[in-house]
């Protein structure tokens, strides 16, 4: 079966450009979205929170970006989670 | 899963794995060492001439040596225990100013205590290095200096040992099922190291995937803050750790004669916190409009915020408590996970046994990083075929990784434990001015290096790894000597803490003469086609 699924492409520099890049934005997005939903928590508290959500994400995103098809795929994902984790820091942060 | 993850995953193991293993190897191995930083520390500390002050005298100390060292009044400390790295009852630090937060060697410490009249006696006190240095060498993967370039490094390293995690797990996940704890001993020695480099790897998954990602928030926590105020708190995060500020000429300056005495603090943390087993006081900005005193200690059945314990906070003229937030066992939740983090690096919870665990995960990682560099070169192996005379010469690369490898790995294990045993000597020829921590470590480091090179991997890991026990014994030796000669100037303490040292150095030293034995047989007798025989390296 495997056989008949399309190869999966190394492209180890879009790919790897895609995850660091991509990962970072994603990260601090979500470091900001728990910060935003957690106001109520004292700033101390909760920006320590927030730095240790970053390295996670960041490097989690990195490491899993190699099984998305391609380069193109991994930007593409990569992009549309960016897009939606900022959109909704943006209606958060308006709200 | 599909076989193309499997090799992609592969490349990315390999090649994360072999730029960071040796670095790794260094931190862990040093890293292990420092959990019992204390331990080491007290072995090291020559006994103190100075006249112990009782804790009921304390209170006459602190007010005495106040009035005549007032730069110790912004933070010294009254040490509740006693032991061979306390050499009095009251210390202080005065820290250069420019020297980088985390670099120990711009501290000056002081210490005081009183003499026969009852008069305050101050000196300057230079403790040993050695267990700050080797807790350096595994903060900053084997550099000098803990200083935010090399902190810097060490987060790299740190975050390519993530995805060397992250690999390897899909690399094994296809064949955990029918493969897990299946530990082939038998011809195929590859096949035997590669199921043994698994499971150390695949059961202690859950403490490298700890060490890994708070290494890279040790070495980048600063820059992530830096980023997160201007994107995320808009500027106003250096405000959130400012205790409010005083109001101006409203507040009077204080009278250390007047504050309670040491007892007294203590029976009010008692009262507080029961089963928090207090080791020190920390008195701050005494004689200023805020004074502080943070009563320092551990308490075993909760987790400690920070490697030397928690604190908890109290005026030391009123005794009422300003803030129990880095308690242990008293911290809310979001402060107890963010401690969490710190103590499941530092081992800081669960007393001793914990520890020791510790300890061996540390040097069961090391022999991880060890194992993947030497699965990489049997990998790439020249076998004999069965029609050759001569055993093939084997590649350029495996060659130089195989000796940097040895030298490496055996060259750390060899430098500390000459540091460890040379600083007792230093000591004895050239007084507490001189520390020779750094000189003998990196000296023995290189010349190993050195020597692997030289000699070819196969005959210098003998070598090596005889060295390593000869210098290991020598901690031991080093005591027993001290004990039964004390005309020499040496010294050996006698507390359990001590004695473990010497100890575990003696079992240390037992498991490399093992070690040393059988790749002994190996080079000698093993198969010739290989960077592991002797035979196979004089063949060129």
């Amino acid at each position: 079966m495997a056989d008949k699924l399309p190869p999966i492409r190394r492209d180890w520099v879009s790919k790897s450009l895609a995850g660091f890049l991509l990962g970072a934005v994603l990260a601090f997005g979500a470091s900001g979205l728990f910060n935003a939903l957690n106001v109520g928590m004292p700033l101390s508290v909760r920006g320590q929170l927030a730095m240790w959500i970053v390295p996670p994400v960041w490097l989690g995103v990195l490491g899993g970006v190699y099984f998305l098809a391609s380069g193109t795929r991994a930007w593409m994902w990569l992009g549309i989670a960016s897009a939606i984790v900022l959109g909704l820091l943006f209606a958060l942060r308006q709200a | 899963m599909r076989t193309d993850f499997v090799r992609i995953y592969k490349s990315i193991h390999t090649w994360t794995g072999i730029i960071t293993g040796m670095a790794l190897f260094i931190a862990f191995y040093a890293g292990a060492l420092t959990v019992f930083k204390e331990p080491l520390a007290r072995w090291v500390s020559p006994p103190s001439e100075l006249h112990q002050v009782s804790l009921d005298e304390a209170q006459q100390l602190i007010v005495r040596t106040l009035a005549e060292h007032p730069a110790s009044a912004a933070d010294f400390t009254i040490h509740l225990r006693e032991a061979e790295h306390l050499p009095a009852r009251m210390s202080w630090q005065i820290r250069d100013a420019d020297g980088d937060d985390h670099d120990e060697s711009a501290v000056r410490h002081y210490l005081a205590t009183l003499d026969d009249s009852g008069a305050s006696q101050m000196r300057e006190h230079q403790p040993s290095d050695l267990s700050s240095f080797i807790d350096v060498l595994h903060r900053v993967v084997g550099l000098p200096v803990d200083s935010d370039p090399n902190r810097w490094v060490m987060g790299v390293v740190a975050a390519l040992y993530t995805l060397a995690l992250i690999s390897g797990v899909v690399v094994l996940v296809p064949s955990l099922v029918k493969d897990f704890f299946a530990l082939r001993v038998g011809k195929n020695l590859k096949r035997m190291w590669l199921d043994a480099h698994n499971v150390v790897g695949i059961v202690s998954l859950p403490f490298h995937i700890v060490m890994a990602l708070t290494s890279v928030v040790f070495a980048y926590h600063d820059g992530i803050y830096y980023l997160q105020d201007q994107f995320i708190h808009d500027g106003k995060w250096a405000g959130a750790f400012q205790r409010q500020r005083p109001v101006a000429g409203a507040m009077p300056e204080h009278d250390p004669a007047t504050m309670l005495a040491p007892a007294q603090l203590l029976a009010s943390a008692q009262a507080f916190a029961p089963g928090f087993a207090p080791a020190m006081l920390q008195y701050q900005q005494v004689t200023g409009a805020r004074p502080i005193v943070r009563v320092w200690g551990k308490d075993e059945a909760a987790v400690s915020p920070r490697a030397r314990g928690g604190f908890l906070a109290l005026d030391p003229y009123s005794g009422k408590v300003i803030n129990s937030d880095f308690l242990p066992g008293r911290q809310d939740a979001p402060n107890l996970f963010i401690s969490s983090f710190f103590a499941l690096h530092m081992a800081a919870f669960g007393g001793t046994p914990v520890q020791w665990m510790y300890f061996l995960l540390g040097i069961a990682g090391a022999w991880l990083f060890y194992s993947g560099n030497l699965l990489w070169v049997e990998t790439r192996r020249r076998k004999q075929a069965k029609d050759d005379v001569q055993p093939p010469v084997q590649r350029l690369d495996t060659r130089l990784m195989a000796s940097a490898t040895i030298g490496v790995c055996l060259g750390c294990v060899c430098g500390i434990s000459l540091a460890i045993a040379g600083s007792k000597w230093l000591h004895v020829l050239f007084g507490e001015g001189i520390d020779g921590t750094r000189l003998l470590y990196y000296g023995t480091f290189f010349a190993c290096i050195a020597w692997a090179f030289m000699a070819g991997a196969a005959r210098a890991g003998v070598h090596l790894l005889w060295l390593a026990c000869a210098l290991t014994l020598a901690i031991p030796l080093t005591s027993l000597v001290g004990a039964l000669l004390p005309g020499l100037g040496l010294w050996a303490n006698t507390s359990v803490a001590s004695l473990g040292v010497d100890l575990t150095a003696l079992l240390g030293a037992l498991a490399l003469a093992a070690m040393a034995r059988a790749t002994s047989r190996r080079v000698e007798q093993g198969r010739a086609d290989s960077v592991w025989s002797a035979a196979g390296v004089s063949a060129r």
